[in-house]
């Protein structure tokens, strides 16, 4: 049977995280699963759960998770072939595992390094137990292998020191890998606690030592010491078939997924594999089984130093000096590739005003979107007559809607890369450039203030069509969201803002307030303006609040604000705060001011004449 | 909506200036040149009610709530709007910057002493006093002065005003002062020199 042959045995009443080594994850859980040992169902694994770590394939049966649970390695498998289902069928994982594997032999005395924490030969680090076989071979800190240096020096594994106590007992890990090496247990029936030779403490079978008193527990007779190690874990019968039933040259076993999970569950066993944590650090893998605690070299194995295998202080130094190395050549690498950049940088760059020349010449005024490549630093020589095309072009059409899609992606590419040529040297036709620049930028502004802008596919409105007076910050956001490309910074747009009213009808002018607020307005908003149509409605009413001033205007009342507080400086209105009503505050805000005509600048005294 | 502006007569017979009819004057104006002008006739307001009613001191407390001499001025029920204490705060302010009153006592400024006749003018009247009645060269007691048996001018004085008025008149050499057993006396001369 394939699955004697390489699963392993587990206790599946212990929770999975305990089972695990050290250094060992678990990925994906499944449950509603059933094996197929070879190709026909493994009848006492039908229903159970499946789990994959980062080392090894556990399937815990649901209904007899003690006796016919296993753990099946993944070093082992070889392939995977994945099947959908169809109909009754469920979804399989099929595992192609490695004919050439042979188990080791139940006689071989394999009492495993993992077990135990050893302290380091070399180093005199104390290495802690419970790391997966691979990782457990060698010393965490040095690198030194374990067997090469103790073999000689631990004669026996099941009589060394006391640090050993009980920690075989109390760790499922060492449960599940001892098993590994352990002949069909007999029959669980056939424990029985062992007396110790010294003070009579019946001691759990599992330990080697005298709980009470730690003195060397005795064999027990007919169970051999490894025996009684494993005896918690409850094992399945013994084989009664031999795995010839099955193509021993073939060996598979398959995952059959009845309730569903397959798919993701493929995913992360593939990863896993993928991934061959197992092999650990540096450590090739098949070395698993090549010493025993007796530092013998078993037959499958093989002791064999790679090329990284070192020993000692000369192998620490030699890996930090190799890591070191390492990390100089990628660095010497990285820094090659940026300096060839470099180099390319300056050909790029003319390349790309190469381009913007050739955009600008091929569709629209360059002026637009670039103050790098205005019309007239095109070489009059070679593409004069464009150059002029492209200047009537830009007193025509200065939409960057307008432009083909493809040179609009350029150009907004040329943007991004940064090459656009924003340090030319400034001489005096750049600056002459720079004016005509200004000019068209306000001419534009115009038009999508005054929606006078009927290039685009649709006609706008305009943003002050229904507002005599809208705010700088809204103007500028409007415009770059009609711009899409080449977007203008505040600095460039508050130069053209004040060629605007050149362009606009009536004329669009910026007022700054006091507070430091500014706003674009069409006469009728000016200060003069402004205070002559507030007086007049002062007069009229005898007195208005802020907010009755902003509903007359349609505008909003912090604005209103800053507008009543110019003409208030001008000491043309004065304010009459409802705080200073005697009984409540008037319209119900406290605070709100009203506003009445200053009157009171020619006043005549008219209360009693000093005596 | 507009109430036209008129003059007022309140319970004590003072004529109020139309002024104090317009809400806007109980607030303090931001802009330096109306509230110089408000701030103006305020003084004159405040000055003119004090010499009509005799009050010397005027507090901060007094825009705090009804009940104190100033109301008829600090308040108006009919167009329902007060001095706050803040605005009173800073009419005392310009009250004091234009030497038309005095900290008292000093090193506050919570509370003045009004000057709507200078210094100069109480010394004069004084003196006039003194000689009128016929006790010039005689000592007279600051009590004696400000509280005479027939009402004069200076009844009821505030005694740093007095000392004040007398300084003037020692100046001049028309006064002296003297230590009497219950506090301080004075003499005053005929002062034609």
């Amino acid at each position: 049977m394939i699955l004697r042959r390489f699963a392993i045995p587990v206790d599946g009443t212990i929770p999975i995280p305990a089972l695990l080594y050290g250094d060992e994850d678990l990925l994906a859980s499944q449950d509603g699963v059933g094996i197929y040992d070879g190709l026909q169902k493994a009848v006492n694994h039908q229903t159970g759960a499946v789990h994959v770590s980062s080392h090894r394939l556990f399937f815990v049966n649901s209904h007899q998770p003690i006796s016919h649970s296993f753990s099946l390695d993944l070093v082992h498998i070889i392939q995977t072939d994945y099947y959908a289902g169809l109909f009754m069928s469920s979804p399989k994982v099929t595992l192609y595992l490695d004919p050439t594997f042979v188990p080791p032999s139940g006689s071989q005395d394999g009492v495993n390094d993992s077990l135990e924490s050893w302290v380091c030969e070399v180093c005199n680090h104390r290495n802690p137990p419970g790391l997966s076989p691979a990782a457990a071979r060698i010393c965490a800190l040095c690198g030194v292998p374990r067997s090469a240096l103790s073999s000689s020096a631990r004669p026996s594994v099941s009589t060394s020191s006391t640090s050993q106590l009980g920690s075989t007992a109390s760790s499922p890990v060492a449960l599940s890998t001892l098993s590994k090496f352990s002949t069909p247990p007999p029959p669980t029936s056939e424990l029985s606690p062992v007396a110790c030779t010294a003070c009579t403490f019946l001691n759990h079978p599992s330990l080697r030592n005298c709980e009470i008193c730690s003195t060397p527990l005795p064999l027990a007779p007919g169970n051999p010491r490894i025996h009684s190690k494993s005896a918690p874990v409850s094992r399945p019968a013994s084989p009664l078939v031999d795995d010839n039933t099955s193509d021993p040259a073939n060996p598979l076993i398959k995952l059959s997924f009845r309730k569903g999970g397959d798919k993701s569950f493929y995913t992360i066993l593939r990863r896993a594999l993928k991934t061959r944590a197992w092999e650990g650090r540096q450590i090739g893998k098949g070395t698993r089984s090549g010493t025993s605690s007796l530092g013998v070299v078993s037959p499958a194995g093989d002791l064999t130093p790679g090329p990284l295998r070192r020993s000692g202080i000369d192998g620490i130094l030699r890996s930090v000096e190799t890591s070191a190395q390492n990390t100089e050549t990628e660095l010497s690498d990285a820094f090659k590739d940026l300096e060839a950049l470099m180099v390319k940088a300056q050909d790029l760059v003319h390349l790309a005003a190469e381009m913007n020349e050739k955009l600008g010449a091929s569709s629209l005024g360059p002026t637009v979107n670039n103050t790098a490549s205005p019309p007239a630093w095109i070489p009059s020589g070679t593409s004069g007559s464009s150059a002029l095309s492209s200047s009537l072009f830009a007193t025509t059409s200065l939409v960057p809607s307008s432009e083909p899609e493809e040179a609009k992606f350029i150009r907004s590419s040329l943007a991004q890369l940064g090459l656009q040529l924003t340090n030319a040297p400034v001489t005096a036709d750049m600056i002459q450039d720079e004016r005509t620049w200004m000019e068209e930028l306000a001419r534009e502004l115009a038009g999508v203030l005054q929606g006078s802008w009927d290039e685009g596919p649709e006609q706008k409105p305009g943003i002050m069509k229904e507002r005599g007076i809208i705010g700088l910050d809204e103007v500028w956001g409007g415009w770059n969201r009609a711009r899409g490309v080449a977007l203008i910074p505040p600095s460039t747009f508050l130069q053209a803002v004040q060629h605007l009213p050149l362009h606009t009808e009536p004329p669009i002018r910026c007022r700054i307030f006091k507070s430091g607020l500014r706003m674009l307005h069409i006469p009728a908003y000016t200060h003069a303006a402004f205070a002559a149509r507030l007086s007049s409605h002062l007069t009229i009413s005898g007195g208005q609040t802020t907010s009755e001033i902003a509903r007359e205007e349609n505008i909003t009342i912090s604005l209103a604000t800053e507008m009543i507080l110019a003409v208030e400086a001008d000491g043309e209105i004065c304010r009459d705060d409802e705080l200073s009503a005697i009984r409540g505050g008037g319209s119900g805000s406290g605070s709100e001011l009203r506003w009445a005509l200053n009157k009171f600048a020619h006043y005549d005294w008219d209360g009693v004449v000093a005596l | 909506m507009q109430m036209e502006l008129t003059p007022n007569t309140t319970p004590s017979g003072f004529l109020l200036p139309s002024i104090h009819a317009a809400p806007p004057f109980f607030t303090e104006q931001p802009t330096p040149s109306t509230q110089s002008l408000f701030a103006d006739h305020w003084i004159r307001l405040i000055l003119s009610y004090a010499r009509h009613r005799r009050l010397f001191i005027l507090r901060i407390e007094d825009a705090e709530g009804p009940g104190s001499d100033w109301d008829e001025i600090l308040r108006n029920e009919r167009i329902n709007r007060r001095v706050l204490p803040s605005y009173l705060s800073s009419l005392i302010a310009v009250l004091v910057s234009k030497e038309l009153a005095v900290y008292e006592p000093a090193k506050q400024t919570r509370s003045v002493l009004l000057l709507w006749r200078q210094p100069e003018e109480w010394a004069e009247a004084l003196h006039v006093w003194a000689t009128a009645s016929g006790q010039l060269n005689t000592i007279l007691t600051f009590y004696e002065i400000t509280d005479p048996p027939i009402p004069s001018p200076l009844s009821g004085l505030p005694i740093p005003l007095l000392r004040k008025a007398i300084n003037v008149l020692t100046r001049s050499g028309r006064a002296q002062i003297i230590g009497v057993a219950d506090g301080e006396g004075v003499r005053l001369f005929s002062g034609t020199k």
